[in-house]
């Protein structure tokens, strides 16, 4: 889930009365019925046109035309947000129906996906063993022994803060712990500098869940071990802990009240590039850069910095949440699609996206490259606003999950985020919200 | 009198739920990037302005071009999804209502239950069909999903609308000589005249309002209509929430000015045949 497009709502499906086939229809749907449903493309990677579906601006076009001229593939981008692209992949899939030849693949679906079988396997095609040394995100996406993506950008969840409201309430503006965290923003709530000094948002949304996920690791814990059974049961746990300061946060009124209905991406990031609070715990990389420190769209220009996330004793990791690109099953040109891909994610064409070699290169609102040696070479040339910070907790960034997100996700990360909403706004209290999500957590777990 | 002040008080409620939303994206167009961020929130735009609508009218960015684009498609799968669904519905309709024929009854019931189906059930074999076909990403791919879904309702109000016509004018044309399709276009569309315009304007409305079937059938510009585009737009920095708000006033628009100036027909239509 990118930061900009992160699923934030459940789309209410439409509501199309769709007759049932009469028996025209009839006859087509067993003609349809009789068809192959075998997987398979065409090997062919030349003279070729591949569909790429992604929720993401199209690389430059001089770029894409370069790519032609060096393979002999063209490209033809299809940008679309990502809850409609994921409708769009799993009725493709379904349906056994060719959509596009290489699309999304988000970190939280990558259980999923690995379990369905609805990707091929990138390892198939590229030597991913390789890649793994420069890509520490790569881990993210691999499922039963399987890389099912490959992540085409770094994203992963960061602590911002601005230093100018830290510096006029005197608060320590580099806490390592989340205590001396915590007491920095009491400092500067008591200060008056802003009335509510820290984001968490609260809406029942992905990103209520990704939230605690990183406030559980700076607790020293995990959210689940590696057969999927719940770590945060005991009030001694860092899940437990973290789901505690969270909403001790908004009770104490730490938090925005308004933020019980802000959803993080632009919800959250909003009030922070507004001034309107002083910290975002769990923000996304690449922000600073990207959005607090353009004019257009911020209040708090060049004031926002990265920290290394607090944790118990020192910085704690920073979990990964990128999203990849892989090729879908019913693609029409799979090895002319993975091509496209070694070149969409290779190191050197990331920094061009992000701009290091002029403006015509870039893609528009490109996070950071995925390959450490890019991001180093950008902080080297001074390209990377935060690049020190962001290149060393990208090489510590580890997946959410140690043994990839499983496959009923989606439905635990429901239970999650319902849970500590209700929890928020005093509906239940912490122990009864710790209980659900844990009662659901081993209700799917026994049930996959 | 204590009743009447409650309907009051609901009716009201209903509307502040229904229409804040629909103002606030109003209130959003008319405002430049900076005032729609602006704090203290302004309620009502301090410096109204048509920029919005303007570039998205006028302008040469990709997302006016966009949205002009998905504006022209929306119009044509519309409009074409009510014209056959309108000539389908009125001959079957007729045929359901005036002749008797073996089976008519089952078959006519059979038409009507599919309007309970959910639409899910059937979006996956659609889809596979279309694919078969060739018909995915393609103005009449479109069109035919949508004719078969309006056409049970719509066959549905124009039965209700024919039968609740006098036979005498009918049996007059046959005792004259006229055939079955003579007596339907001269005597009984003249007098179903009202139906059929309910009828194409509650099928028009319906199709306007699409967004899974395009969402899923579609797969770039060149057939996506504006609710589809409307929505990949959303949630991107890059574009302005003013620009989106202004997309989504236009999209509202069109069905909001033809609901308001045929809600006679479209509730005479709903009510059609329910009192003899």
């Amino acid at each position: 889930m990118t930061s900009s497009t992160r699923p934030t709502r459940r789309r209410s499906w439409a509501r199309l009365r769709t007759a049932q086939l009469a028996v025209g229809l009839t006859a087509l749907a067993t003609v349809a019925a009789c068809g192959s449903d075998d997987p398979g493309g065409s090997d062919k990677t030349t003279d070729v046109t591949i569909t790429v579906a992604l929720n993401s601006e199209p690389p430059p076009q001089a770029s894409l035309d370069a790519f032609e001229r060096e393979t002999g593939i063209t490209v033809k981008w299809v940008n679309i947000d990502w809850d409609s692209l994921q409708t769009k992949i799993s009725a493709a899939a379904t349906a056994n129906t060719y959509f596009a030849d290489a699309t999304d693949v988000d970190w939280s679906r990558v259980g999923q996906l690995g379990r369905l079988g609805w990707f091929y396997p990138m390892d198939d095609y590229l030597d991913t063993d390789a890649m793994a040394a420069d890509m520490p995100q790569l881990a993210s996406f691999t499922s039963d022994g399987h890389v099912v993506g490959i992540p085409y950008d770094a994203s992963f969840m960061v602590t911002t803060i601005n230093s100018d409201l830290y510096k006029k309430a005197g608060a320590d503006a580099n806490p390592a712990t989340m205590q001396a965290y915590t007491d920095g923003l009491k400092k500067i709530k008591d200060a008056g500098v802003v009335k509510y000094p820290l984001n968490i948002p609260f809406a029942a949304a992905e990103g209520l869940s990704t939230y605690w996920y990183e406030a559980t690791e700076a607790f020293g814990g995990t959210i689940l071990d590696e057969s999927g059974a719940p770590q945060f049961t005991s009030p001694d746990s860092a899940g437990y802990r973290a789901a505690q300061w969270m909403i001790d946060a908004m009770t104490s009124g730490l938090v925005p009240p308004g933020n019980i209905n802000v959803a993080d991406s632009q919800g959250q990031q909003t009030l922070m590039a507004k001034g309107q609070v002083a910290s975002t715990f769990s923000d996304y990389s690449g922000t600073v850069g990207s959005l607090y420190n353009i004019p257009e769209s911020s209040t708090v220009v060049d004031q926002v910095t990265y920290l290394a996330t607090p944790g118990t004793d020192g910085p704690a990791a920073n979990l990964s949440n990128p999203d990849g690109i892989g090729i879908p099953k019913q693609a029409k040109y799979p090895d002319a699609a993975a091509k496209f891909i070694e070149w969409f994610t290779d190191a050197k064409q990331q920094v061009d996206f992000a701009g290091v070699n002029g403006p015509e290169k870039a893609l528009p609102a490109y996070a950071m490259p995925s390959h450490l040696s890019a991001v180093e070479e950008m902080t080297a040339k001074g390209d990377l606003v935060g690049g020190e910070v962001l290149a060393a907790m990208l090489k510590t960034s580890k997946p959410v999950f140690e043994g990839g997100a499983p496959a009923w996700y989606p439905k635990f990360s429901n239970a999650v985020y319902t849970n500590l909403h209700a929890a928020a706004t005093g509906e239940m209290s912490v122990a009864d919200a710790i209980a659900a999500i844990a009662d659901t957590a081993d209700q799917l777990a026994n049930e996959s | 009198m204590k009743s009447r002040r409650l309907q009051a008080v609901g009716v009201l409620l209903i509307l502040v739920w229904s229409l804040v939303p629909i103002y606030w994206a109003l209130r959003t167009s008319f405002q430049t990037e900076a005032d729609a961020r602006a704090t203290p929130v302004q309620y009502v735009p301090h410096h109204p302005t048509l920029d919005n609508y303007r570039a998205l009218l006028t302008g040469d960015g990709e997302v006016p071009g966009q949205i002009r684009q998905a504006a022209l498609n929306i119009v044509i799968e519309c409009s074409a999804a009510t014209v056959v669904t309108v000539v389908l519905a009125t001959l079957a309709a007729y045929a359901f209502a005036r002749m008797s024929f073996h089976g008519s009854k089952i078959l006519f019931y059979s038409v009507l239950a599919t309007m309970a189906l959910p639409a899910y059930a059937t979006l996956i074999p659609l889809y596979r069909i279309m694919s078969t076909f060739g018909l995915v990403n393609t103005y009449s791919g479109l069109v035919l999903v949508y004719v078969s879904g309006f056409v049970p309702l719509a066959t549905w109000v124009l039965h209700n609308y024919f039968s609740s016509l006098p036979t005498s004018l009918e049996e007059a044309g046959l005792v004259d000589g006229a055939h079955r399709l003579q007596v339907l276009w001269h005597i009984m569309l003249p007098l179903a005249r009202p139906g059929i315009i309910s009828t194409a304007i509650i099928t028009f409305l319906f199709a306007w309002a699409q967004f899974l079937f395009p969402l899923v059938l579609s797969s770039d510009l060149s057939t996506q209509p504006l609710t589809v585009v409307i929505a990949s737009l959303q949630g991107r920095h890059v574009v302005p929430t003013t620009l989106l708000s202004a997309a989504g006033m236009l999209a509202i628009a069109v069905p909001a000015a033809i609901a308001l100036a045929f809600s006679r027909y479209i509730v005479n239509g709903l009510l059609a045949g329910s009192v003899k």
